[in-house]
Order: structure tokens, then sequence, then C-alpha cells
């Protein structure tokens, strides 16, 4: 009899949440759909006091598994929030400095750091990023790292690569963890990508 | 009795009354007129007309004078003043015209002048004259109808005199006419004078016959001399303009001293002599080079001209002449094939302004224009319809550079124009169809919706029969292009098709297409497989067609590393059968390569001599010169970058048998397996585009090792 009880509670504090967390969400979705669209993820930055370009938009967005940039759907915004127990912007707003010591864990910011990759691909059937967007999405993913500087310098500087695609994008992650900021134990003949060994000759010929 | 009371009563005042009777008698002798009541009056209005005439003071008051002639009315004496007024005018009259016949004036314009004066005085003195006697002219004259009213009888008095001393009107009218011609010969002369003397002329009922006949006359002789003289002395333009000048001052003429009714007769005998006497002359003179220049003010003028002498027909007839003949010069004239069209384009856009400018955008000129040019454009077999289908190709594959969209719109409209004149539109469709079927296939229009659109203008032009077959192109290509995506997204695309080489196929339906003979020709392996690959799939969707390969229509994309550096070549396919050849061996012979080809004799040579002697020369000859010989030999001038998919091939074929390999380990096995010398950076280049294409993937743990993805 207890038990029974008890699960009847435990229910209505679920649904009770949920009743929120689909409050929160039907203040800023589309009145043109299922989703929060540009406008929506706009204001929704504002109650929170953050930046939209700002990191911790793009680490929410990681947290909430976004698809699409500049889109919440219902599903990845409702359970995304439940899953941080953020049922109200409060809870939320508080939630947003933890996520930052998330990623900073490695194993996370693996997940983050691909995940920033193909939040940048809008179109269909699109499978590389322009160098541009390469060059910010480094600067928003990874801002403290140390061949940072040097890499979206050299980026800007070539006019061999216009695009960046996912392969050289992971290397230029694990590059970041391995090789040290002198570049002394980088290997050539390993397999690097053809444009790290490009980046490496040109850090040494810009010392 | 009291009723009978007031009767009495009036009888009774009787006797006081002493009765006045007011008696009219008659008068006792009838009250006559003075007897010398009439000759008394008459001497007084006598000598009143008299003073009148003599321009002196009268001496008597107007008043009295009316009164004299209202009494002698009254006293039925009107027919006999009548008389004796009209007599004193007839004598004064007689006088004058004789004082004018005896005239000595030096000179036309004198003796006009004393004409002039005397006619003046005539008017004002019979004006007075008939304010004295207006009695006379409202009752007298009213009632009897044969009598004139006074002016009129003084108008007639003065004409009868002029008439009788026939020299003073001749003079009058010989003056005038003078006085005319030296106006037309640029004089300035009196024109107040000779508008007076011919309103006399009018006023005496002199004009018309006196003075009209002659003066046409006159007109009539004065311009054919001008115009003789005129048309053989200047040019036609010139002469056009002094024609409207004349006709012009013609018209000033009527308004400042002839009469109205002299217009219309004068204007036709300027018009006569002027322009109608030498129409022809002038449209077999000047009417070319007007249009050959351009001359649109000209030719605007020579319009209305002609129309003023219903000279339009011959005008008419004459453009479609000269459009005819210079069309045909144009279109005759083989060295100008090149540019006909676009000049045609231009002819047309010419005419099309001198007809809207000049020729009042007459609808049976703009017919003539359009008659003359399907005239001539079909005096030439075939070569102007293939031609405007050129024109119309080189448009939709893009024209020139940097025209815009609505640019290339209106040319291929006027190109379209011209198309309407062509009779032969089989021959037109034969080739629009033959450069649409190589824009198809070679990708080589530049909008589809520009190429859509000319489709639906030539079916709203010709009929949909007409566009049936190259509407089936178009479906053609799409089904095409669908069945190719399907190839590449199915499962036989990974597993069956050679490395390194993308390949599309287009389906053409017989008989919408132009018919291309068939030609034989050894593929290269890699592409033979790729045929089968393809018409298995293909058979396997679509049960029971029959695919046949044209070989010949076919091109490819090859990357050369020239010395200068990496090409990319556009060749035919019988190009790439040769080049690929050259792939395992660096010189070949004639006899050798068309034994690996199988390519027919003379199409071999063809495609021989293009890659060989072109301006882009993949391949030497030996010994040099511009016919390929059978002893001759070939060289490769450049390396094929064919070897690409070789280096492709070979990683897979590795990856393939070994499914997870490290890279290290990769790049020994290449090295091993591939005759060339490669670089290191080359092979990763090439791994990368694999992993790009998921042939292969890195591990995930190990970033080290290439997994082989099935």
């Amino acid at each position: 009899m207890l038990r029974k009880v008890r699960k009847t509670t435990s229910r209505s504090a679920v649904t009770k949440d949920d009743n929120k967390v689909e409050a929160m969400f039907q203040g800023y979705q589309d009145p043109s759909g299922d989703t929060i669209g540009p406008e929506g993820v706009e204001r929704l930055c504002q109650d929170l006091g953050v930046d939209p370009a700002d990191r911790k938009v793009l680490i929410l967005a990681w947290k909430l598994g976004a698809q699409r940039m500049g889109y919440f759907s219902r599903a990845e915004f409702c359970s995304g929030c439940r899953d941080m127990k953020a049922t109200d912007l409060t809870k939320l707003r508080a939630a947003l400095p933890g996520l930052e010591d998330e990623v900073a864990m490695p194993s996370a910011f693996q997940s983050f750091f691909q995940f920033a990759f193909r939040f940048c691909l809008t179109e269909p059937r699109q499978k590389i990023i322009d160098v541009d967007t390469a060059v910010q999405m480094l600067q928003l993913t990874m801002p403290h790292e140390a061949h940072l500087p040097g890499f979206t310098q050299f980026l800007q500087d070539q006019t061999e690569y216009k695009s960046i695609n996912q392969d050289q994008w992971t290397s230029f992650g694990r590059f970041a963890q391995e090789i040290r900021p002198d570049c002394s134990n980088y290997d050539e003949s390993q397999a690097w990508p053809l444009i790290l060994d490009n980046f490496v000759e040109w850090c040494l010929n810009h010392k | 009795m009291p009723p009978l009371q007031p009767v009495g009563n009036r009888s009774q005042t009787k006797p006081q009354g002493s009765s006045k009777k007011l008696v009219i008698k008659p008068l006792k002798s009838k009250p006559s007129l003075p007897a010398d009541f009439e000759i008394k009056t008459w001497t007084r209005l006598q000598d009143a007309v008299q003073a009148v005439h003599a321009q002196t003071p009268v001496a008597c008051s107007l008043e009295e004078l009316y009164r004299a002639v209202e009494d002698m009315c009254l006293h039925k004496m009107a027919d006999r003043l009548y008389a004796g007024l009209q007599q004193a005018c007839d004598q004064h009259t007689k006088a004058q015209i004789e004082k004018l016949a005896g005239s000595q004036a030096a000179d036309e314009v004198l003796f006009l002048r004393q004409m002039h004066g005397c006619w003046e005085e005539h008017t004002s003195q019979m004006l007075t004259i008939r304010s004295i006697f207006l009695y006379l002219d409202r009752s007298y004259v009213l009632s009897a109808s044969s009598v004139r009213s006074l002016y009129e009888m003084g108008l007639q008095q003065f004409r009868t005199h002029l008439v009788h001393h026939a020299e003073v009107l001749r003079k009058t009218i010989a003056g005038a006419n003078q006085l005319i011609e030296a106006e037309r010969q640029g004089e300035s002369v009196d024109r107040q004078l000779l508008a007076h003397l011919l309103r006399m002329t009018s006023a005496l009922g002199l004009y018309d016959d006196s003075f009209q006949a002659g003066f046409l006359e006159h007109t009539h002789l004065f311009y054919r001399a001008e115009s003789q003289r005129l048309i053989q002395e200047v040019e036609v333009a010139s002469y056009l303009e002094h024609c409207e000048r004349r006709i012009q001052e013609e018209y000033e003429r009527c308004q400042h001293y002839l009469e109205p009714s002299t217009r219309r007769h004068l204007i036709k005998v300027v018009e006569q002599q002027l322009l109608e006497a030498h129409m022809a002359a002038l449209l077999n003179r000047g009417f070319d080079g007007l249009m050959a220049e351009q001359r649109t003010q000209d030719l605007a003028r020579f319009y209305t001209l002609a129309a003023r002498v219903q000279a339009l027909p011959a005008l008419k007839l004459r453009l479609k002449d000269y459009i005819r003949t210079s069309g045909l010069a144009l279109i005759m004239d083989e060295e100008k094939d090149k540019d006909m069209v676009q000049l045609l384009l231009e002819m047309k856009s010419n005419l099309d302004d001198i007809v809207q400018q000049a020729f009042q955008k007459n609808e049976g000129f703009a017919n003539a224009l359009k008659e003359a040019f399907e005239n001539f454009i079909n005096q030439r077999q075939n070569k102007p319809a293939e031609l405007i289908a050129k024109f119309m190709d080189a448009q939709l594959k893009g024209g020139s550079k940097g025209q815009s969209d609505e640019q290339m719109e209106t040319d291929l409209d006027k190109a379209l124009m011209l198309f309407r004149y062509i009779s032969g539109k089989d021959v037109f469709e034969a080739f629009y169809k033959k450069d649409l079927a190589k824009r198809l296939l070679l990708g080589r229009s530049a909008s589809v919706d520009a190429e859509k659109n000319m489709i639906t203008k030539l079916k709203q032009e010709c009929g949909a029969q007409f566009t049936n077959k190259l509407e089936g192109m178009f479906k053609d290509i799409d089904l095409s292009r669908d069945i190719m995506v399907s190839l590449k997204q199915s499962s036989v695309a990974k597993s069956k098709f050679p490395l390194g080489i993308d390949m599309n196929v287009s389906i053409l339906t017989s008989g919408f297409w132009p018919s291309y003979p068939i030609q034989e020709g050894t593929l290269p392996a890699e592409l033979n497989d790729y045929q089968a690959v393809f018409r298995d799939f293909y058979l396997s969707k679509h049960s029971g067609r029959r695919l046949v390969w044209h070989n010949s229509l076919g091109t490819c994309v090859l990357k050369v590393q020239f010395r200068k550096g990496l090409k990319e070549l556009q060749v035919s396919l019988f190009q790439t059968i040769i080049l690929m050849l050259f792939n395992d061996t660096a010189e070949m012979s004639f006899s050798d390569i068309k034994a690996a080809t199988g390519i027919e004799d003379r199409e071999l040579r063809r495609t021989l001599q293009s890659l060989a002697c072109g301006k882009l020369r993949p391949i030497n000859k030996a010994p040099k010169g511009r016919d390929v010989d059978d002893n001759d030999v070939f060289f490769l001038q450049c390396r094929l970058l064919d070897r690409q998919y070789q280096i492709d091939a070979a990683i897979v074929r590795i990856m393939k048998t070994r499914k997870t390999l490290s890279h290290k380990l990769l790049v020994n096995e290449l090295v091993v397996q591939l005759k060339f010398p490669i670089k290191g950076a080359d092979l990763k280049k090439r791994i990368e585009s694999l992993i790009d294409r998921e042939y292969l993937e890195r591990d995930r743990d190990n970033a080290q090792v290439y997994n082989y993805l099935a």
C-alpha cells in the first residue's frame, strides 16, 4: 500500500517537473513550429544573461544535443533540461557554470569538440566547413589551447585549403592534446593529415 | 309711369345744349407740291453727289439730304431719283477708269497703287452716297426686284468700265502676278497691296476668271522650270527639303493674300510640278542612298511628301526592293557568314527604327519589311537557318562574357524573329537539335531556364509537333541524372565501380536525338568495367531495353601534368582511349595505337592529329607535320595524373585484404607495390581522399591505424 502511494507521488512529481519545463519551452517556442527558433534562442540567452555567441551557449547546445544551429526542438530542450534538473530559468542559469567544468573533462571534451564540428554543418549533405567558420569554432571550443593562435594564423595565411573536413578537425583535436607547444615531439611520418604536416613546417619557419 | 321718368328727363335737357358740331371739310383744292419741288430737290442732291465725288464739302447737312431723298421717295419719284443717281455715278466711275487707262505710271507697283487708290475712293464714296440715299436703298431697291442696291450698282459700274478698258484690268492682273513671282524669287513685296487688289477682283467677281486661272498657269510654269533645273543640280535630300519649303511658302501666300478657294488648286499645281513629275527620279536616284545612310529625317520628309502625291505605294515598293537587294548581298556573301546573324539583326533593328521614326509606323511599310526579309532570307538554301541556330547556340552557351540574362533573352528573341522569316523550319530544327544535343550532353548550357524558355517560344511559334523531340531530349537528360544518382547510391556502386573514375551516362531515346554513327573503339579496362556495371544496373530496372554505346559522343576530364603545371583536359572519349595507352608506355607507333584502340582508321588519324598537332599538345609525333602517317611514332609530352587512380587502387587493394593496417606499414606496402617513385605527402593526400570518400577510417582508439570500410 505504502509503495503504491510513494510511486504515485514520484509520478506526480515527474509530471510536475515536466509541466514546468514544458512551460519554459512554450515561453520561447516559435509560433510557426514545435521548436525554439533563432528568435526564441536569442530571448532565452537574454533571459539567461549570456551573449548568444558565448561559449556557454555552444556548451548548452551540446548538452541539450541540439541538431541544428539556432534551433532547439521540443524533445531536445525538454529532455535536456529534465536531465540537468533545470526546471525553470533560474535553475538553468545556475547550471551553466557547472557545464563549463563538465567540458573541461577530457572525455566530455572529445564529445563536445566533435559536436562543435557537426553543429556547423547546416546544409543537408554538407561534409566540410569553410576555414573562417573553423577558426571561429576553434576559438569557441578551445579558447586556452596553446597551438590555437598559431594554427588560426596558419589557416588564414595559407591558400591551399579553403575548407576543413571532419578528419582534419578531429586530428587537430588530437594534435592539441598530444603535441608539445614547440612541436618537438611531432613526427611527420606518422598518420597526421597533410594539413598538420604543413602547419608544423609553417611553425618551424615562423620561429 | 315712373319707369319712364328718366327718359323724360333726358329729353328735357335737349333744349339747353348749344350743340357744336365738329365738321371736317375736305380742302377746297388738293394741296399740291410746288411745281419745282422735284427739280429743286434733285438739284440739291445732285450737287451733294458731285461734291462727294469731287471730295469737296457738301453744302447741306446730311440730315437735310436724307430728308430730301425720303420726300422724293414718298412723292413717288423714286424711280427717277434712282435713274438720276445711277447716271451721276456712272459718269464719275467712267471718268476715273479712263484716267487710270491714261496713267503713265512708270512701274507696275506704282500703277497698282493707283489702281488701289481708285478702288479705295470708289468704295468709300459709294458708302457715303449710300448713307445719303439710304431711304431709297431701303424702300425702292427692296420693293423693285430688278434693281440693284446702291453699293452693288457701284460695283457693277466699276466692273463694266474696268472690263471695257481691258488694258487697265490686264495691267492690274499682270502686275499682281509679277509681284507674286518676285516674292517667289525671294524679294519682299507689298503683301498688303496684293491683298487689297485681289480682294477687289474678288469683290468685282473677276477673281476666278481674270486672276486665278492665269495665276495657276503662272505657278505651273514657274515650278516646272524650277523643278527641272533643281532636280539636275541638287541631291535628293536637299531637293526634298526645298519642296517642303516651297509648299510651306505657298500655304503662307494663301493666308496672306490669296482667296481661300485658290489654296486647293495652287497646292495641287505645286505638288504636281515639284513632286509628282519627278517622283520616279527621286525614288531611283535618292532613296537607296538615304536608306543606306539611315537619314531618318530626310526619309521622314520623303514619306510625307510622297504621301501628298499618293506615291506611298511606289515608295513602299522601293523600300521592299532596297531591303531585298541589300539583304541578299549580305546573306550571299560567304565571307560574312561568321557575322551574318549579327549583321541581319542590326539591319532589322535599323529598318525597324526607320519604319517607326520616318514612315510613321505605317503598317503597310512594316509588312513590306517583313515580306522583303522573308523573300531574301530564303534565297540562300539552309545556311541562314543553320547560322540562326548557331547564333542561338552561342547565346545559350552563355554568349559573350558579362552578358546579363535579360540581354541574352532579348538577343534570343531577336534571333527568333529572324527564324520566323525562314521557310525551311526543318533545316533549322535539325541544326538546333544538333546543337542542343551537344549542350545537353556536354553540360554547356548557361541556364536551364533559358533553354526551357526557348523551347516554349519555339512551341508557340511552330506548334508542339515541332518541339516534341526537343522536349524529349530534356526528359532524357533528367531521367539519366536520376538513374545515375540512384546507381551511385546503390550498393553496386561501392563494390563494383573501378576506383578513381567518376562516370556519367546519358540514356538517349533513339528518335529524339540526332542520329549518330556508331564508331568502334576499345575502351580502357576501367571504363569497360564501368560500362558493364551500368548496363547490368540499368537493365535490371528496365528490362527488355536495348542499350547501344555511342562512344564517339563521350567526353572525359583528364588530369594532366604539363611541364608548366597541372591541367585538366576536357577531351573526347577517343582522345582518352589514346592518351590512356601512354599510362603504360612513353612511345607508340601508329600501328600499335591502331591495334590497341580498334578505332576506325580515318577517325583515329583525325583524333591523333587533334592531340599531336593542336594548340595544346599532350603528345608529340615524329616526324613533325600536320598529317598523320602510317609510320609516325608518338611520344607522351606530359605525365598523366591518372597515377593517382593507380595509387587509390593500390591502397584499396591492400586495405581490402588487410582490413586494418598502421600508417607506416601501409606506406611500406605501397612503395613495394607501386612501380613509380612517390612522395609520402602524395600518399597522405590519397589516403585522406579515401577517408573522405569513406573507403577508410582512422581507428577510434589508435589514430595511427586505418580500418577498411566495406
